[in-house]
This record gives structure tokens, C-alpha cells and sequence, in this order.
């Protein structure tokens, strides 16, 4: 490993924001907070970008690695420990001072404090945790701090660290346990797995100050199988194989009749007593909460072969069992000279990854499931459509729709409606009967929606309802891509996109 | 045909007000009345014939008398639908509000929703602008710190967003002393550390100040410039997505745009 002495801070930063880069989480958002007296900063839960980089994305906070002196030696990773580069570590104090005078002077939202594996897990968690403490307890940084859970490290200094977080994530980093295995060999899925569970459990009962410490921990834990079971009516053959072989890694498949959801679940009860010993660290005097703004992950997409049905069920898993804000996605690079990484041809699968966003949207404010989206037969989207219009053309039998008769959530599922024209239809129709010149103003893109709706009975123009006739006339028309990602692909408007113009923020720049 | 009248108001929030006040009180009709807002520094609208100009003189006290009225008669939501846009460099605010207000003061609370009129309309589309402006300063703005420890900040901004972010910096700056200057305006905000933000007239700050750098400012602007450069993908240069999420218009000020 190549070390140099007293390196200037300057150098740090570059080698080690350089080594941050592919991490894509880059979000600020989750928590409001106000400011404090004799403290510095608080949070917008919204999020707020301060700057773009020349690759378009959003700069939110100071994203950076503790250290790039790794001792794994995972693939896909520049910092891994069989590459020549220059190594170097950051001290917490220098962390400190570069987050606060780049928080005064309003460059950055906070902190986004990764690491490489510095001698061992729990030593490096070790060194972002008292980072963290440093920065609430001597700086009294107010602001937005993302920490990442090294795996492997032990309970207590994750949930220590939980104490200073906003957000914390560990990353999944590949779609299944396969993939992990191939490319990021120090890395077991269970191991990944189990900080995520601990934070979840931990939010869930470590968040409100009066459960703190002395509440019967299995409690909480009881109530969310419960809910669980009433989400997980959906028949375990709508569930894709990834599920049941991830559910297999602790149970075998004699126990098939439970879903494929509780098996997940399982999976982390198994040594959930022994292993997790929430409430045993001090909690800080200042009160924050406990990883407040919650937790997120990000995957690669394109480095091993999983299809979008698995990534996106994996995704919507996720969700449902870790109770994460968000997932990320981010298109492969191939920084690494290795036999077992892909070349793809046509570089970074960028349009791929942004149909898997679209696709996550869906999951999460248009009431989707990844099962109505994509299926074994079907297991990857058409790259030419959004996932919406992609769903709407297989499913005509539910179209068209009555504007004014038709509940929010099946107004949520027109193309060229999104959710702030669906909350602006529903609060708009108890005064007027709307008409279609009413829904343009109200940023619906009727050129697409027109084909799905009705107003007042009445369709705009007759059209046929028949899925050749409107593929080709939804292919054809103009898509609004995230710039740079049109390849041959005219662009188009996308209908998901339609209320971006409204949304502080832009799904392609996190 | 009755000659139609003119309340020809200055750019402000309170002189829109007073205007509205006469040409309700002339009890001369809506129809006949129109609220114009002059123009600073362009020339006048063209003058039309059949019009009666009338200078509207700011008068706090009816100001305040219509805001009070929109606020008890309407509502809080519609009085800060009517800030915004009155706050908006819209040419055509002035008769927008007038004729949004008419309409709020027969309806009361509904007519935030009352979308199919088009004033309403116009006033969201007013306010959405002076939002987004708002939203883009909260992120683009950039402090430099004088010898003297005080943060300083220009912006140049479409709309007259000054006294809408100067909350949300008071709140989380509260320690610092710190001032956004509009170059346009030449209005600032001025909050001393432990106090609340007053908006101040500012024709007199010596803007020069903005430009010295002390040596420990040229440290971290270069710091934050290094990581501004280096955070970026090779593999994923986009400018255009670039520009398109931080326009050109915001980066006279940005500090990692300047070189
Ligand atoms: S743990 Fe793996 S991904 Fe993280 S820095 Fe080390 S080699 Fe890279």
C-alpha cells in the first residue's frame, strides 16, 4: 500500500472524495430540524441541492471516505486492497473542520461519511462514530449527517453512531448473494443484512424517548411481523425466485407455506436475542433521535446478470421488510482491469438504471408492486417505455377512466398523470366538473393521458383501445430524458416525469 | 363607456396594496378599474387612450388594512399565495392580485382551489416561480467570509426572494453574523448573530467589501473547489443535465463556477 507521510489536507480530500464518488446516495433529505442556539445548521426534510457536478448530479453534502486503506478486496471497487493507489486518511478533526466551514459558508447541506475497512470492521466504525461524536458534542454541528454501517462492525458502535446519524445505510452493493459472493468475496449478505435489521429495530423502538431502553424489545419487533402478515397476502408464485433463495439462506424450503416476505424476516429473527442488544450505549445528552431520517442502500446494476424483475423485488423487499427511504441504483463502471467484471459495450447501463428509478417511483408513491410490473415471463422493461406507460398498455382492460369519478389512486396510474395533477384533479373536481382543457392547466400531459381518459364521459378524440395501435404512438412520442441518456432513442416526454417540473427534486441527480 | 381608470402602483408590496384599497373604495367598478405596476428602471407601458392614470402614494395603513382583510376574509394560505406573488417579477401581478382578491373576497377560503378561474390560476403559476427561485437560493447561495468574520452573500435573483430566505438562513446560521445582498434591488439582509433578520435598503453597502478574500477564504474556497472537481464521473459527463439543474443564470455567485 502506497502511504505518504503528512500529506496536506488538500490531497486528502482529493483522493478521498475521488474515492466517494460512486457512491450515489447523495440525499439530504428525511428530517426537519430546526436550528439551535449555540449550534450551527439544521435540516429540511425535502433535501436541498447546493451545486451539480459536471456529471449532472446533485450536491447535497460533503461525500467523502474516512480512509481508502482497505483490507478487502472487493471488484468493482478502486480502493480495493490488490489496486496501486495512493492511500490516506482523514483524522476526525479534519473531517470536522472541512464539514463546518463548508457548512457556513452554505456549500453543503452536511456530512456523507464513508470508508474503506481500516484494520478491521469495528476499528473503522470506530473512527466514523467518534467523527460523528466530535462533530455534534465539540462542533455542535446541527446539520445533516449520512453515516455508513461498515458490516461486520459490532452492535453497539452502530447503534452509538445511530445516535449522531440523520440517515445511515449499509449497501447491498449487489442484487443477490451470488453476486455478492463473486465480486465482493469479504462480504456476506448476511452481514449486510443484519446492521440494516438492527437500525430498522432500533427506529422502530429506539425513537420515541419514553420506549427507550426499558420496553420489552421483542414488542416491537412482534408488532411488525403482525403487520407484515397482512401485507404479505400476495401468493409466494408472484414472488420471484431471488426471494425464495435469499429466504433460503436460513430457511429450507420444506417451509414454503409461509410467504416468501416472513421467510425474509425470519432470516434476521435468527439470532436476533444473542446478536442485537439495543439500548446498551449512552445516548448522547442532545436528543436527535435515532437515525431519524432512517435508513437507505444502493446496488450496482449491470455488473452481474440479474434481470429488473429480481432487482426491482429485491427493491420493493426492501422497502417492506427493512422500512428503508430509499434504494439506489448505480449503473456499473468498470474502473477495475478484472476477468469476473463485465465489459459492456455500450458503457454504463445509465438508461437501464433510470428505468429501475422510474420503476422505484412507481413502488413508492404510485401504489405499484414490482409483481404488477414486471414478471417471470416478462423480467425486464422495455427500455423504450416508461415503466407507467409500459404497465397502462398492458392493462387497457381498466381504461378509460372517468376524471371525475375515479379515485385518486387509479388517477395515479393514468399515463401523463402524476401525483400532483392527481391531488390537483381530486381537490379541483369538488368545485367544477373538469374538462380536458382544465387538466392541462393543471399540469396534466393530456397528449399522453388522452388515451386513458374520459371526461364528463366523453373521450377528447375517439380512439381504439388496442396495445399495437398505442405502443407505437406512445414509443413515438416525445420522452423527456434526464439529458445525455437518449442514446438512438428520441426523446420523449415521460409521463412519470410530467410533475417534475413541480418536485424540488429530480430522481436522476441523487 | 366609462373611461377606464389606471392605479399606476410602485413595485411594492405595499403600494399594490394601497392600490387596491382606492380602486375598491371608488366603488367605480372592477371592470373599470386596472392595478398597473410600474416598471422601475424600463419606460412606461405605452400609454393607452380613454385612460385615466392615477399615481397610487403608498399608505401603510390601508396596506396593512388590505393585508388584514385577506388574511381574516380569506385566508393564511391565500395571503401568502398573494405575498409571493407580489414578490414575483411579473409585469402583470398587480391586476392579477386585484382580480384574484375580488374573487377571494366573495368566495373566501375556497377559491385556493377554485382552479378553472384563470387568475387563480395565474397566481399559482406566479408563486410556483417565486417557490422555485426560493428553493434554488437556499442551495446556490454562497457565503464568503470578510476579515471581520461576517458572512457575506450577493445574489442576483429574478424575483424579489430576499425577505423569503432570509428565514431559513436566521434559523440556521443563528450564531453567525451574516448579510445577503440583492444586487438588483440593492436590498439586503442583515442578522447579527443571536437576533432576528431585519431587511434593510442598501444602497450605501460597500459591495467591495464582497471581493477580500482573506487568506483562510482563498484555503476553503480551494478546498471546496478541489472537491467540487473531483466528485464528479468521468464515465457519466453531462453537462447538459448540468446546466439544465444549476442554469447558468445562478452561477455568477457560485463559487465553484467562478474560474
Ligand atoms: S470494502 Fe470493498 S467497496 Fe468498500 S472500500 Fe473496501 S474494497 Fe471498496
Amino acid at each position: 500500500m502506497i502511504i505518504e507521510e503528512n500529506m496536506s489536507v488538500q490531497k486528502k480530500l482529493e483522493i478521498l472524495s475521488d474515492a466517494a464518488k460512486y457512491d450515489v446516495a447523495c440525499t439530504s433529505s428525511g428530517v426537519d430540524r430546526k436550528g439551535t442556539s449555540g449550534g450551527l445548521g439544521n435540516t429540511v426534510a425535502a433535501g436541498i441541492c447546493h451545486t451539480f457536478s459536471a456529471d449532472g448530479r446533485c450536491i447535497s453534502l460533503l461525500k467523502i471516505l474516512f480512509t481508502n486503506e482497505c483490507i478487502f478486496d472487493c471488484k468493482y471497487c478502486l480502493n480495493r486492497s490488490s489496486n496501486d493507489v495512493v492511500r490516506a486518511s482523514f483524522t476526525p478533526e479534519e473531517v470536522c473542520v472541512l464539514t463546518m466551514e463548508f457548512y457556513r459558508r452554505n456549500y453543503i447541506e452536511g456530512l456523507f461519511l464513508s470508508s474503506g475497512v481500516i484494520k478491521n470492521p469495528n476499528f473503522t466504525m470506530e473512527l466514523l462514530c467518534e467523527t460523528l461524536r466530535m462533530l455534534r458534542e465539540v462542533h455542535h454541528f446541527n446539520g445533516y449527517i449520512h453515516c455508513k454501517a461498515v458490516p461486520g462492525a459490532s452492535s453497539d458502535i452502530i447503534e452509538m453512531t445511530g445516535w449522531y446519524a440523520d440517515r445511515m445505510s449499509v449497501n447491498l452493493e449487489l442484487p443477490t448473494a451470488e453476486g455478492l459472493k463473486t465480486l465482493a468475496p469479504h462480504k456476506t449478505r448476511k452481514n449486510i443484512l443484519k446492521p440494516m435489521k438492527q437500525i430498522q429495530i432500533g427506529r422502530n423502538e429506539l425513537i420515541k424517548p419514553s420506549t427507550f431502553i426499558e420496553t420489552n424489545r421483542m414488542s416491537g419487533y412482534a408488532q411488525s411481523i403482525s403487520v407484515f402478515d397482512m401485507n404479505s397476502i400476495e401468493s409466494e408464485q408472484d414472488q420471484p425466485q431471488i426471494l425464495r433463495e435469499e429466504a433460503n439462506f436460513s430457511l429450507s424450503k420444506s417451509k414454503s407455506e409461509l410467504s416468501i416476505r416472513d421467510k425474509i424476516l425470519d432470516t434476521n429473527m435468527t439470532g436476533y436475542d444473542s446478536e442485537y442488544s439495543l439500548g446498551k450505549v449512552r445516548r448522547p445528552s442532545i436528543n436527535r433521535g435515532f437515525v431519524p431520517a432512517g435508513q437507505s442502500t444502493q446496488m450496482i446494476i449491470g455488473a452481474t446478470p440479474e434481470n429488473d424483475y429480481q432487482i426491482l423485488s429485491v427493491t420493493e423487499a426492501l422497502y417492506q421488510k427493512f422500512d428503508l427511504k430509499r434504494v439506489f441504483f448505480s449503473a456499473f463502471i468498470r474502473v477495475n482491469e478484472d476477468t469476473s467484471l463485465p465489459v459492456l459495450p455500450g458503457g454504463p447501463p445509465l438508461l437501464r438504471e433510470h428505468r429501475l428509478y422510474q420503476a422505484d417511483w412507481l413502488l413508492r408513491f404510485y401504489g405499484f408492486q414490482a409483481a404488477e410490473l414486471l414478471s417471470e415471463e416478462r423480467p425486464n422493461f422495455n427500455v423504450l417505455l416508461d415503466p407507467k406507460c409500459n404497465w397502462a398498455l398492458g392493462h387497457l382492460e381498466n381504461f378509460p377512466i372517468e376524471v371525475n369519478k375515479a379515485d385518486y389512486y387509479a388517477l395515479l396510474r393514468v399515463p401523463g398523470i402524476g401525483v400532483r395533477s392527481a391531488e390537483r384533479i381530486v381537490k379541483a373536481r369538488r368545485t367544477a366538473k373538469l374538462r380536458f382543457e382544465d387538466l392541462k392547466k393543471m399540469g396534466v400531459v393530456l397528449k399522453r393521458a388522452i388515451y386513458f381518459i374520459t371526461c364528463s364521459g366523453q373521450m377528447m378524440h375517439p380512439v381504439k383501445l388496442e396495445e399495437n395501435y398505442l405502443t407505437n404512438q406512445l414509443v413515438g412520442m416525445k420522452e423527456r430524458l434526464p439529458f445525455g441518456l437518449s442514446g438512438d432513442i428520441s426523446y420523449q416526454q415521460l409521463s412519470l416525469f410530467d410533475d417534475l417540473k413541480f418536485m424540488n427534486q429530480n430522481i436522476n441527480i441523487n | 363607456m366609462l373611461t377606464k381608470r389606471i392605479y399606476v402602483c410602485e413595485n411594492s408590496i405595499e403600494c399594490i396594496f394601497t392600490g387596491i384599497y382606492d380602486a375598491w373604495a371608488s366603488n367605480y367598478g372592477h371592470d373599470n378599474n386596472r392595478i398597473q405596476v410600474e416598471e422601475s428602471n424600463n419606460e412606461p407601458e405605452t400609454m393607452e387612450l380613454f385612460s385615466e392614470y392615477i399615481h397610487v402614494k403608498t399608505d401603510n395603513e390601508k396596506a396593512i388594512k388590505v393585508a388584514n382583510s385577506i388574511r381574516t376574509k380569506i385566508s393564511e394560505e391565500a395571503f401568502q399565495m398573494v405575498c409571493s406573488a407580489a414578490w414575483s417579477c411579473s409585469s402583470k401581478k398587480g391586476d392579477i392580485i386585484y382580480r384574484f382578491l375580488i374573487l377571494g373576497f366573495s368566495m373566501g377560503s375556497k377559491v385556493v382551489n377554485h382552479m378553472g378561474d384563470q387568475n387563480v390560476m395565474m397566481i399559482f403559476e406566479l408563486q410556483r416561480n417565486v417557490t422555485y427561485e426560493v428553493h434554488h437560493f437556499l442551495g446556490f447561495l454562497r457565503f464568503i467570509e470578510s476579515d471581520s468574520n461576517i458572512l457575506l452573500a450577493k445574489i442576483k435573483p429574478q424575483n424579489d426572494v430576499l425577505r423569503l430566505i432570509a428565514p431559513h438562513f436566521s434559523d440556521r446560521l443563528s450564531n453567525e453574523n451574516f448579510i445577503i445582498y440583492d444586487e438588483k434591488r440593492k436590498s439586503a439582509i442583515v442578522h447579527r448573530s443571536g437576533y432576528s433578520w431585519i431587511y434593510t435598503l442598501a444602497d450605501h453597502l460597500d459591495i467591495n467589501k464582497f471581493e477580500e478574500y482573506s487568506e483562510k477564504e482563498q484555503e476553503f474556497t480551494s478546498l471546496w473547489q478541489t472537491f467540487f472537481d473531483t466528485i464528479a464521473i468521468e464515465e457519466r459527463r453531462n453537462y447538459k443535465l448540468q446546466r439544465n439543474n444549476a442554469p447558468l443564470r445562478f452561477r455568477n455567485n457560485m463559487t465553484e463556477f467562478k474560474n
